[in-house]
């Protein structure tokens, strides 16, 4: 057994642990220091809403008036300038290629389509991870919220810092989704 | 081998009963013994790893809602700290040992992979599959070297190759994902490769990558194609003469044909290419002069250069395997290709001429090698330029029925001839 050998093989193997373990703390980081955040969930094509393991979300504000749209190309990385409005959900300031120079809380997300002076994105937390066999029940929940109309009672919690943002759950009249889904039961 | 009778034979030279030299000959004769008996321990052991890998991934994929997020995260650490370990154990302790090396280091691959993702899941992070695939084979990559394991380099050329299809494809076309990173990733396991066909050229785990590497590569071509598809046809021509070239050395040409997958996809990818470029509408339409300087050009240069180089060392060797037509199919190609910019027709008819002399050289050697399955092959290879040619010439019904009715009998005939002269042996 060579000794060099086995060196670089626990070097390789601290590496291995780095990067996930890196993933951790900075997702870690956010949620705790970051500035949370309610984004309101809009009523989806339900037969497309769960996909095995995890939801998918569909955000109420996925799009903002800009005036130079056509300079955006789609699948372009774009900066969400955050506010927060009367009722206290997210709100879109701005929409920048540009991470912001003043000090405003953002969101990296991807440019979609342009249509009617307004450009859609894709925001990146539009994946919530649930248990498999509770998908199915958090299925129900959702379309029953969605048929009740108090879909307006439905969020998801985001944690935001630098242009990063964790989601950390998602809200349905004020009770987790993953509760929900386990009374559902 | 036993450590007693390492030890005996340690005792026994020391007395000076057997010379160096034959207790040398013994470990070895016995070591390739084992070799061969434990070839399907190993195969049992990669298989079993790959399954109970996948199997660790599926149960904490579950994403036990009941548990804390702190929880979650060291569950997503843990097949990764054991496979480590168990990594570790078998460099240490089990060195040399087939089975615990490729079986530990399988382990440890999918480890890496899983961790990442259960990261990602416990965070809900939004998936990029791209990333995520390169980080995972990049962290994998020291695995083949360290442990010398063969299983991890099978595997990281498959996640490479996924990597290079998913990260140059994507959903919108708007956005020109030219992404060039495979190359390097892939020219990374090249001496390990290497050093393998060096040690044991012909291997079972030689003959894998030797069809592995050649699929990768095919796969990953098309992954340039942006602008200019005809210099990717170009491209891919030269590929597949290089791996006949090379299939086709002297180091490959011993191993059967079933091991060597660089003679079979280089022959097979260089006659259905030709077969696609006989047809009209390939000369007929605009050819594309934009942007022809573009990444298929250079992958066109690059290839064809590296194909003629292979051949003229082979021809300075004194190598004339294979079929000299196959061989520089790519080289005629060019010069049709330019020839079409003035002639289409003349080119078009001369590809068919190609084809028709390749399948009939097939035939030739097939004969002299009293190989059935090539002669049956260069059968083939006529039929299907006059099944294709069925679509876009203006032969009549009664040429196009005779010229089948001649490729049905010579069928019959050249396997009935080659059959009874067996017979007669």
């Amino acid at each position: 057994m060579k000794k060099p050998l086995l060196i670089s093989f626990v070097l390789v193997a601290l590496l291995q642990l780095a990067v996930p373990l890196k993933m951790v703390f900075d997702q870690e980081k956010i949620i705790a220091t970051g500035v949370e955040y309610k984004f309101r969930i809009a009523p989806v094509d339900p037969y497309d809403a769960f996909r095995g393991r995890y939801i998918t979300l569909n955000f109420e504000k996925n799009s903002f008036e800009v005036l130079n749209a056509d300079t955006f190309v789609r699948d372009e990385p774009i900066y969400i300038y955050l506010t927060t409005d009367s009722a206290g959900f997210a709100d879109v300031a701005d929409v920048s290629k540009k991470p912001p120079t003043y000090k405003t809380d953002f969101v990296s997300a991807k440019a979609n389509y342009f249509y009617d002076g307004k450009l859609s994105f894709n925001l990146p937390f539009n994946k919530f991870f649930m248990e498999e066999t509770k998908a199915p029940e958090a299925e129900k929940v959702y379309r029953e919220a969605i048929r009740r109309d108090d879909i307006q009672n439905a969020y998801a919690l985001v944690s935001v810092k630098e242009g990063q943002a964790v989601l950390k759950d998602v809200i349905i009249n004020g009770i987790s989704i993953k509760t929900l889904a386990t009374k559902h039961e | 081998m036993s450590k007693n009778f390492t030890k005996e034979l340690e005792e026994l030279t020391k007395a000076e009963i057997i010379s160096d030299d034959t207790a040398e000959k013994i470990r070895n004769y016995y070591h390739t013994r084992e070799s061969n008996s434990s070839t399907m321990l190993i195969a049992f052991a990669v298989i079993g790893a790959i399954l109970v890998g996948l199997g660790v991934i599926l149960i904490i994929a579950h994403n036990w809602d009941n548990l804390s997020r702190p929880t979650k995260v060291v569950f997503a650490f843990m097949p990764l700290i054991i496979a480590q370990l168990l990594c570790g154990f078998s460099l240490v302790k089990k060195q040399g040992q087939a089975v615990w090396v490729e079986s530990t280091s399988i382990l440890l691959f999918f480890a890496v992979g899983a961790s990442i993702s259960l990261v990602s899941q416990v965070y809900n992070m939004h998936g990029n599959l791209g990333a995520f695939l390169f980080v995972w084979s990049l962290l994998s990559l020291p695995i083949i070297y360290i442990m010398r394991s063969y299983a991890a380099s099978l595997l990281y050329i498959i996640v490479i190759t996924y990597y290079a299809v998913e990260s140059n494809y994507s959903w919108s076309f708007s956005m020109n994902r030219e992404n060039m990173h495979y190359w390097w990733m892939f020219l990374l396991v090249v001496p390990s490769y290497l050093m393998n066909f060096k040690k044991s050229p012909h291997s079972n785990s030689i003959r894998v990558h030797n069809w592995i590497i050649p699929i990768s590569l095919t796969i990953a071509l098309s992954t340039l194609s942006h602008r200019s598809e005809d210099f990717l046809y170009m491209a891919y021509l030269s590929l597949f003469g290089f791996f006949y070239a090379l299939g086709n050395a002297s180091v490959y040409s011993q191993s059967k044909r079933r091991g060597n997958g660089f003679l079979v996809l280089g022959s097979l990818g260089t006659v259905s290419l030709l077969l696609t470029l006989s047809f009209n509408w390939f000369w007929e339409r605009s050819h594309n002069t934009e942007n022809i300087f573009g990444l298929e050009f250079i992958a066109a240069s690059l290839t064809s250069i590296a194909a003629l180089a292979l051949i003229g060392w082979q021809l300075k060797q004194n190598n004339n395997n294979g079929i000299m037509l196959m061989k520089f199919a790519f080289a005629i190609y060019i010069v049709l290709y330019i020839l079409g910019n003035f002639s289409p027709s003349l080119s078009q008819m001369l590809i068919n001429v190609l084809i028709l002399s390749i399948g009939i050289n097939l035939i030739l050697s097939g004969t002299k090698e009293d190989h059935l399955g090539l002669i049956n092959y260069g059968l083939l290879v006529i039929t299907s330029l006059i099944i294709c040619r069925f679509f876009d010439s203006d032969m009549s019904f009664i040429i196009r029925g005779l010229l089948f009715i001649a490729v049905g009998a010579g069928f019959f005939t050249a396997n009935y001839i080659i059959l009874k002269k067996r017979k007669q042996k």
